[in-house]
């Protein structure tokens, strides 16, 4: 299923966003992503995931709110769609049912 | 002020603006600048700038390009209208689209022919696996007036090269072995293309050995390799390994590997290999003395040509050295300080077919300067063939501007309408490319059997040449439609609409220098034409210094051994024969022999004549239709005779001026004895023609003596093939073992211009088809210039104006055009064929009539075609053409 497959980088954002709540937009989400993850991201790699989140109606995004610090041009904010909350939903759901999988020892550094 | 010092670069911004789509252009602007503000307080402008202009950059990608904005647009609706209209366009008017179309593909097609044939031309040789680290050995040699460019080195140079130059990994040599006579049941058949060739051919040449080991196949004494074809010929199979073929009725050879057939881009064609160790003068030391072996050498991977260029011609010089100290009494030095030198050059292996044309090469080689011509011939046909298309499209673009304008009113962007008129002309292309395809197709084994080589068709379908086929059709297609392109589609439409430009006719000094470029090439093409032909006329006519009509030349005398003088009584008794002469030195064979002379016995280098000796016997000045200027012929009642000698012209002149006969010449017959031979000069005999006609005739002497490498009858004029009838019965009756093969002198010597013939009906015919081209175009204008005029024409009849009046009106135009066409390519036309001519040492004078044959050809051809269209519209009814509207 094509369609409902989320990347790492693409949760991340998607998850940036939810953090964001109501200034979600390109710059402060590349701001937000170096800041959790610690990685140089760039500007482009960031619009690109959101342009392609927006098609796959995880995201839906409206100009406005510009400031003086971007010569005067709007924002495009974004925010997540019911869509968007489920798949990062099912994906934590995923991960939380595959933890519980793996055996104990694993954490525990046993030997076999 | 300040919010200019914060700004990015101007053109960056512009820049994104332009490829950015509307969906993302404000909001990733908008913090790219945020971005760069901020960097603009910690770094200085210029690295803020740099980093702004590599976000931009980042940005050069599909998901911020494609349109976001505007999914709904359906541009395959407009494609596919695109292709209605120009569909109903083409059949709208069949007659303009048929010129069109066909006038293309004609074009295209000999294009693509020619590209085939200057591909095959350039692929010579590079197929070999180590084609790169292949070189030809040349020798360049002066003596005294002997100044030699051979293709060929002495027998102990690349054996001496191997030894003693590092770079040097590995050689081989090949020499003519002439041809083998091969048993087949009771028949013997000539295999005619067999080289004697060293062990290492295998090493240098890649040719797949099918059967065989190629590492000893050429060692041991009395074998042979063979290809595949000669297998089939003789067996019936490929695989024969180990069996042997009975040669010349004795001997037998064991063959010891059968290769693939040489593919045709190969500079030497033989069939069949005999290993060079039964030859006994294979390594014979001599370096100034006999040069006569095809020498390759195979350098090392990451060998500098130059370099092993020098370092060969040291070795030379210390091999020379000591013997020229013997030979002469000369030092090198001395030698050298006389003017005279031994050179080696190299010659890449792809270069050997096309680039050199020495002394000694094994096969007739190429000729890049046709190459050349070729290409240059494509060029200007495709440039006809274009610009025909551009003009009768841009002279139909008056009857589509109301189309235009009605587009331009409804709101089409002057882009979309480019758009339009290039889909329409590429279209037309793809069109005309496909039937070019076909027409090449067809009419390949024409070309093949015109041009002499086997250009496969599969060629056309490769990879490369279909890329090619592909990029050239959209080319042409983008460059023919371009200007009616931009032309329609700037129309004002308000003009356009109120029928001020109806008329398409008045705009055309473009479409005016397009037809002069036309003309002005074909009358180049006419005239070239012309004076190639002249020349191969005046080869076929010129006196060569004998009469090579009615001479028949008859070969295997060499296996009839001592039956040769019974077989030259018995021919004359014939009726049809008149004379018999016993030699295989003839003007146009390739037997030939190379010797230096001394006019002095103290052997100095500046008395050394290096001349042709051919040995003949005493019919055959006569036989050959010589022509003696002084002295007399060999007679066998002279005993003396076996050391006289015979001069032609040009090695007189090396004797002086004064009493050249009862002159003594000299020559080495022992290196080691130095043991001389002397001859008295006997006669004189002009000068004839016995290579190429690009050379000048080179000295001759003629020595009386047994030859007998062929045997050349002059036959009464009368019935030839009752004659030959009559020779070939005497000859099973005398030879029944041997086959009797025989050709006539003069079909020879055409054979020795075939390439200059060949390529002179090749200029013809696409001198021709240029001008059919241009002329397509030029009915087709001539057709709607008519057209345009309708009511003027119909006005000035009733008014009273005659038809020839009304016909030189219409004709008068192009006419116009043809003359300035002429003006401009006469120049260019003396040019080029003058400097053909200048590389044959024997050519005729470029005349002025031929170009006035050309231009008035020209004139006439553009007349016919204009008056036509002229005549026919001026002999319409004016009540029709009034009634046009």
């Amino acid at each position: 299923m094509k369609g409902t497959y989320l990347g790492e980088f693409e949760e991340l954002v998607l998850l940036s966003v939810g953090i964001l709540f109501d200034d979600a937009y390109g710059l402060a989400i590349v701001d937000e992503l170096e800041k959790q993850t610690g990685r140089t991201i760039m500007i482009s790699s960031a619009h690109k995931a959101l342009v392609r989140l927006e098609e796959k109606g995880y995201l839906k995004s409206k100009l406005g709110g510009s400031t003086e610090t971007r010569g005067g041009r709007d924002k495009r904010l974004y925010q997540l769609t019911q869509a968007g909350k489920k798949v990062l939903a099912e994906s934590r759901e995923l991960r939380n049912e595959m933890w519980k999988q793996v055996p104990k020892i694993v954490w525990e550094g046993g030997k076999l | 002020m300040k919010q200019n010092q914060i700004a990015p670069p101007r053109w960056a911004l512009r820049f994104f603006k332009w490829f950015c789509n509307q969906h993302l252009a404000e909001a990733v602007l908008g913090d790219m600048l945020e971005l760069y503000i901020r960097r603009r307080k910690s770094m200085p402008k210029w690295k803020a700038d740099a980093l702004f202009v590599a976000n931009v950059i980042q940005f050069v990608q599909p998901f911020a390009i494609r349109g976001k904005s505007t999914p709904t647009l359906n541009t395959f609706d407009m494609y596919k209208n695109y292709f209605i209209i120009a569909w109903r366009t083409f059949l709208k008017s069949k007659g303009y689209s048929f010129i069109n179309i066909v006038g293309l593909a004609v074009g295209l097609s000999a294009c693509l022919l020619i590209g085939l044939y200057v591909k095959h031309e350039l692929s010579y040789d590079r197929f070999h696996e180590k084609a790169d680290r292949v070189y030809r050995v040349n020798m360049e040699l002066k003596f005294g007036d002997n100044h030699l460019n051979l293709a060929v080195a002495n027998p102990l140079f690349g054996e001496t090269a191997k030894i003693e130059i590092p770079q040097v990994e590995q050689t081989t040599r090949l020499q003519w072995y002439g041809s083998l006579l091969v048993k087949k049941g009771d028949e013997n058949i000539r295999e005619r293309n067999v080289a004697w060739a060293d062990s290492t051919l295998f090493d240098v040449f890649t040719l797949p050995m099918l059967w065989g080991n190629p590492a000893t196949a050429l060692r041991e004494p009395n074998s042979i390799v063979i290809t595949e074809s000669v297998a089939r010929k003789y067996f019936d199979r490929a695989d024969v390994l180990g069996e042997t073929l009975t040669i010349n009725n004795t001997e037998s050879r064991k063959i010891t590997g059968v290769i693939k057939d040489l593919p045709s881009n190969m500079h030497f064609q033989f069939t069949s290999f005999v290993p060079v160790v039964e030859r006994e003068d294979a390594l014979e030391p001599t370096w100034a003395g006999s040069q006569n072996w095809n020498t390759y050498l195979l350098l090392k991977p990451g060998a500098i040509e130059a370099e092993a260029t020098s370092l060969l011609n040291k070795m030379v010089d210390n091999h020379l050295g000591p013997e020229l100290k013997s030979i002469l009494g000369k030092t090198l030095n001395e030698f050298n300080s006389e003017g005279n030198f031994f050179k080696v050059s190299l010659t890449a292996l792809p270069d050997v077919y096309l680039r050199s044309s020495r002394i000694g090469e094994l096969f007739a080689s190429g000729n890049i300067q046709y190459v050349y011509i070729f290409s240059a011939i494509a060029a200007c046909i495709l440039i006809i063939a274009i610009i025909n298309f551009m003009n009768l499209a841009t002279a139909r673009s008056a009857k589509r501007a109301r189309e235009v304008g009605m587009r331009k009113v409804m709101g089409s962007m002057k882009s979309a309408l480019v758009g339009q008129f290039i889909t329409e002309s590429v279209l037309t292309c793809v069109v005309a490319m496909l039937l070019a395809v076909g027409i090449a197709i067809g009419i390949i084994p024409f070309f093949n059997e015109l041009i002499g080589k086997p250009i496969e068709i599969s060629l056309l379908f490769t990879p490369q040449v279909g890329g090619i086929v592909l990029v050239l059709t959209l080319l042409v297609g983008i460059l023919a439609g371009s200007y009616p392109a931009f032309y329609l589609s700037a129309f004002q439409p308000v003009s356009v609409l109120k029928g001020s430009k109806s008329s398409g006719g008045k705009r055309s000094v473009f479409r005016n220098v397009l037809v002069v470029f036309q003309f002005a090439a074909s009358v180049l093409l006419i005239a070239g034409t012309l004076i190639v032909f002249r020349q191969l006329q005046f080869i076929q006519q010129k006196d060569v210094g004998y009469n090579r009509s009615q001479l028949l030349t008859l070969y295997n005398i060499d296996k009839l051994g001592n039956r040769t003088e019974s077989m030259k009584t018995s021919l004359l008794q014939i009726t049809g024969v008149d004379k018999v002469t016993v030699t295989g030195y003839l003007p146009v064979n390739f037997y030939r022999s190379n010797e230096s002379f001394f006019t002095s016995p103290s052997l100095e280098v500046k008395d050394m004549i290096s001349m042709q000796k051919w040995t003949v016997d005493d019919d055959y000045v006569q036989t050959m239709g010589m022509q003696l200027l002084e002295g007399r012929n060999f007679s066998r009642d002279i005993a003396a005779d076996t050391s006289g000698i015979i001069l032609n012209e040009s090695a007189a002149k090396f004797l002086g001026t004064d009493q050249i006969l009862e002159k003594k010449l000299y020559r080495l017959v022992n290196e080691q004895t130095k043991a001389l031979k002397e001859y008295r000069v006997i006669g004189i005999v002009k000068d004839f023609n016995f290579s190429s006609m690009r050379e000048q005739v080179k000295p001759l002497a003629f020595i009386t003596g047994l030859n007998d490498g062929g045997m050349t009858v002059r036959l009464h004029a009368g019935d030839l093939t009752q004659s030959v009838a009559a020779i070939e019965t005497k000859w099973k009756s005398i030879a029944s073992d041997l086959p009797f093969e025989y050709s006539f002198l003069d079909a020879d010597f055409d054979q020795l211009y075939k390439g200059e013939r060949q390529s002179g009906n090749l200029i013809t015919y696409f001198a021709t088809l240029s001008i059919i081209i241009s002329c397509l175009g030029l009915f087709g204008l001539a057709t709607f210039m008519a057209e345009q005029r309708t009511k003027e024409i119909g006005i000035r009849k009733v008014m009273g104006a005659s038809v020839s009046g009304i016909t030189t009106l219409l004709s008068k135009d192009f006419l116009k055009l043809v003359v300035i066409a002429v003006v401009i390519a006469i120049p260019a036309a003396w040019y080029f064929t003058s400097q053909w001519l200048q590389s044959f040492a024997y050519h005729t004078e470029l005349e002025w009539w031929i170009f006035a044959v050309a231009s008035v050809l020209a004139l006439i051809i553009a007349l016919l075609t204009v008056s036509v269209q002229a005549i026919k519209a001026a002999v319409q009814n004016p009540v029709n053409s009034l009634r046009v509207e």
